[in-house]
């Protein structure tokens, strides 16, 4: 195999498919991305054996053909090459002989007939705007559980229904849900657990797209989920498990609604926040007639107290929280004022943007710490 | 040590150690008064595994002392009569000797079931001059309780626990202030607690024998020659409480850090079920433990030992605190499937918590009303249990489990009897 690429698209292609390469492989042919050229193209593949990614570069390809060569020590040496065409020729040994100017590198690689093969993608499902999905992604990551024990919680269920598309992430202490109008329209039902690590690499993808009006393909079949952008396809394999039964955590009715300011209500956590318990980072709020106080019981550094003026005459009630759930939610959401719900210090509490017309739907239900 | 205490600056401190004799055989005695006088050995039947958790007076008199093995006594005593033991009593009466105790100062530390430190400086226009206020102490114990004890009087833990050891049995001994030293200076250096064999071989080398002889010594040396530990001997010598276990203040109210239990077999056991049946009857009794101090766990811990004796302990934090037992059972059974290797003989299993807090901290979003149903059943199970006792309501899952409780008169950890009683065997 024998072809000739722009650095600036070898190393931007390159760059979106370390987030999939494991960085402890059990493999050895999984620290390697997969490097194939045919037509015009040369296209690069990574994988954990989970989650797969393809991207392409426009080259000048004088003999098709794969190889494969370590991902990370590809990109740090292609990085530092100056803006020019770098010629990659493998030989039969599986090294390949990077050329750039007056550099010259040889690379070993591992056989490329070793390398998982990436599974075909299905009819699409679905188009969604990628700026759509993004937002999605976003507003729930941070809720997915970190716990590994947890595994059907360490990802966020998309479901996709004829008129709406909703995103729910939960840890089992806090639960982030979103929903926005479907735009493609979409008959039946559909439902799949995406995987965290798939979802920040599709945020990733994303983030790198023309355009938030950019259309991104969607694709299922029985064990894996697909995600097409332009020449880009990331393909993950689904989460199995059943996701909890999320509307039944939904509160129905609040008794108390407080509305902050979220900026102010942010930076007052994030101070108060310094001083609370290193472990649970629990904080207490207290509604009273006003006034809403932040405050972290006494601990080994010290305690601090805070108050934002808020619309209030309801019986006065503490009730404590973790404040990085909260600060998630704060630092995710968009709008300048959030309404906090709240009924008592034993009963979830929740947060959302305060009404008006957002164009999408958002709920994050936190439950409280008894401190 | 003095400066840290403002009470040591004004008045000489009254320390009483109160030693319950022969305590589980007592208890025992008490439920069956054939046994008086006979020699008994609580911990076991003499063909078993495991040690001896007690030995009547009659028994120690062939040279049985606890955490001896079970067959050794059996060796050493044949006609001894050998009982398993009853835990749930001996927890009954400790609580009510400790509730006596409070009664004579809120300064108690219980060192151990059947032991325990009063400080009782400055109770003397309450309870009189302290042998006075023992005696009362001691018959008050009596009366109530039908058990006897030992008290030792002195103005240091170290010392006062040395004083009741030389009133065994049921005896009171003071040591005034100002004869500390007196008292001490004849005593074999083996006496002090915590100077076990190997210190007492490396004294003996230097010439020391006698407590007296220590205190001659100079620190310096003594810090040279020991480090640490001989600054602590030092000042133990002249009968301080000096060194790790004895600076800790009377009363001052400690949590435990964990909490657990485990079980030798008296075979080695390969079946699963049997296995995971112990398993949950041990779960069960650490979330009795975990409710009764109103801590919750966020670490369980399994241990797991094979009949050649390997040792495997493994842990897992979990993502919320808890002090139920069905989290503690399933936690352990994950951790326990997840270790054993299948169809291997295990000698020992046990599984405990650590972690502990008094607040349960984070709340469960998806099974938050689960848990406090279970918490509310498990409350009322408590009461029963308070009222019926432990075995009066029992999980299923743990009904198979070869469940006899070891409980030690002195646990590890704490300056025992095991290694001064071995000594004086000698």
């Amino acid at each position: 195999m024998e072809f000739t690429v722009s650095k600036a698209d070898l190393v931007r292609e390159l760059g979106l498919s370390q987030g999939v390469v494991e960085k402890k492989a059990t493999l050895p042919v999984l620290s390697n991305v997969l490097l194939e050229a045919a037509g015009d193209t040369v296209s690069i593949s990574a994988t954990d054996l989970e989650l797969s990614i393809r991207c392409q570069a426009p080259a000048k390809v004088s003999a098709e053909g794969g190889g494969t060569l370590p991902a990370k020590k590809l990109l740090d040496y292609v990085r530092l090459l100056p803006d020019e065409e770098i010629r990659v020729k493998f030989s039969d040994t599986n090294w390949a002989t990077l050329t750039c100017g007056r550099s010259k590198t040889k690379i070993a690689g591992l056989a490329r007939d070793t390398y998982p093969e990436m599974p075909p993608m299905p009819e699409p499902l679905a188009e969604l705007p990628v700026g759509l999905l993004s937002a999605m992604i976003s507003r729930t990551v941070f809720a997915i559980a970190a716990e590994e024990s947890r595994f059907t919680l360490n990802g966020a269920l998309l479901v996709l229904k004829p008129d709406t598309l909703t995103m729910v992430a939960t840890d089992g202490h806090r639960l982030a849900l979103v929903e926005y109008p479907n735009p493609a329209g979409l008959a039946g039902e559909q439902r799949a657990l995406i995987p965290r690590k798939a979802m920040l690499e599709l945020a990733r993808l994303a983030s790198d797209a023309g355009g938030s009006e950019e259309q991104i393909q969607f694709a299922m079949d029985e064990n894996h989920l697909f995600f097409r952008m332009g020449a880009r396809l990331l393909a993950g394999r689904k989460l199995a498990g059943n996701f909890p039964d999320y509307e039944r955590v939904l509160p129905r009715s609040h008794a108390h609604t407080v509305t902050l300011p979220r900026e102010e209500f942010r930076a007052a956590i994030e101070r108060v926040s310094q001083f609370s318990d290193e472990r649970s980072r629990a904080v207490k709020i207290r509604f009273g007639d006003g006034e809403a106080t932040i405050h972290s019981s006494l601990s080994e550094s010290g305690e601090s107290e805070e108050s934002l003026a808020v619309d209030y005459t309801g019986p006065t009630t503490e009730i404590g929280f973790n404040a990085i759930y909260l600060l998630d939610f704060l630092r995710a959401t968009q709008e300048e004022q959030v309404e906090f719900h709240f009924k008592d210090p034993q009963s979830a509490g929740e947060l959302m943007p305060a009404e008006g017309e957002h164009g999408y739907r958002y709920r994050y239900v936190v439950m409280p710490m008894r401190i | 040590m003095a400066a840290r205490d403002p009470r040591a600056l004004h008045a000489v401190r009254t320390i009483f150690h109160v030693d319950m004799d022969a305590f589980f055989v007592s208890v025992e005695e008490l439920f069956d008064p054939g046994l008086k006088g006979k020699p008994v050995v609580v911990g076991g039947q003499r063909d078993e595994r495991g040690v001896v958790a007690a030995a009547s007076y009659a028994a120690r008199k062939f040279g049985v002392h606890s955490a001896m093995p079970l067959r050794t006594a059996a060796k050493l005593c044949p006609q001894a009569i050998f009982l398993d033991g009853h835990p749930e009593r001996y927890r009954e009466y400790s609580h009510r000797v400790h509730e006596i105790l409070l009664e004579f100062t809120p300064q108690v530390s219980m060192a151990s079931i059947d032991e325990a430190y009063l400080d009782m400086t400055g109770t003397e226009r309450l309870w009189g001059p302290p042998l006075r206020a023992a005696t009362l102490l001691h018959d008050r114990i009596g009366e109530r309780t039908g058990l006897n004890c030992s008290i030792g009087i002195a103005t240091s833990k170290m010392l006062a626990k040395i004083g009741s050891d030389f009133a065994k049995p049921n005896g009171i001994a003071w040591v005034p202030p100002g004869m500390e030293a007196a008292f001490l200076a004849p005593l074999n250096a083996g006496r002090i607690p915590g100077v076990g064999r190997v210190t007492e071989e490396r004294l003996r080398e230097m010439g020391v024998r006698r407590i007296g002889d220590l205190a001659r010594l100079d620190e310096d040396f003594l810090l040279r020659r020991f480090g640490q530990w001989g600054l602590a001997l030092a000042g133990k010598a002249r009968g301080l409480d000096a060194g790790a276990w004895f600076e800790g203040e009377i009363g001052a109210y400690e949590d435990p850090k964990s909490i657990s239990h485990e079980h030798t077999f008296s075979e080695d056991v390969r079946d699963a079920a049997r296995l995971e049946a112990t398993l949950a009857r041990q779960a069960e009794k650490v979330g009795r433990r975990l409710r009764e101090h109103r801590l919750f766990a966020r670490t369980v811990e399994l241990k797991l030992r094979y009949a050649d004796f390997t040792t495997l302990s493994r842990s897992r934090t979990l993502p919320e605190a808890t002090d139920l037992d069905a989290d503690l059972i399933a936690v352990s059974r994950d951790l326990f499937h997840r270790t054993w290797k299948k169809g291997a003989a295990v000698r020992l299993i046990g599984m405990g918590v650590s972690g502990l807090d008094e607040a349960q901290g984070q709340v469960s979003l998806l099974e938050g009303g689960k848990k406090e149903r279970a918490r509310q059943a498990l409350a009322a199970v408590d009461r029963i249990r308070d009222r019926f006792g432990e075995t009066s309501v029992q999980l299923a899952a743990g009904m198979t489990a070869e469940d006899r409780e070891k409980v030690h008169e002195n646990p590890i950890g704490l300056p025992g009897k095991a290694p001064r009683g071995s000594r004086k065997s000698r």
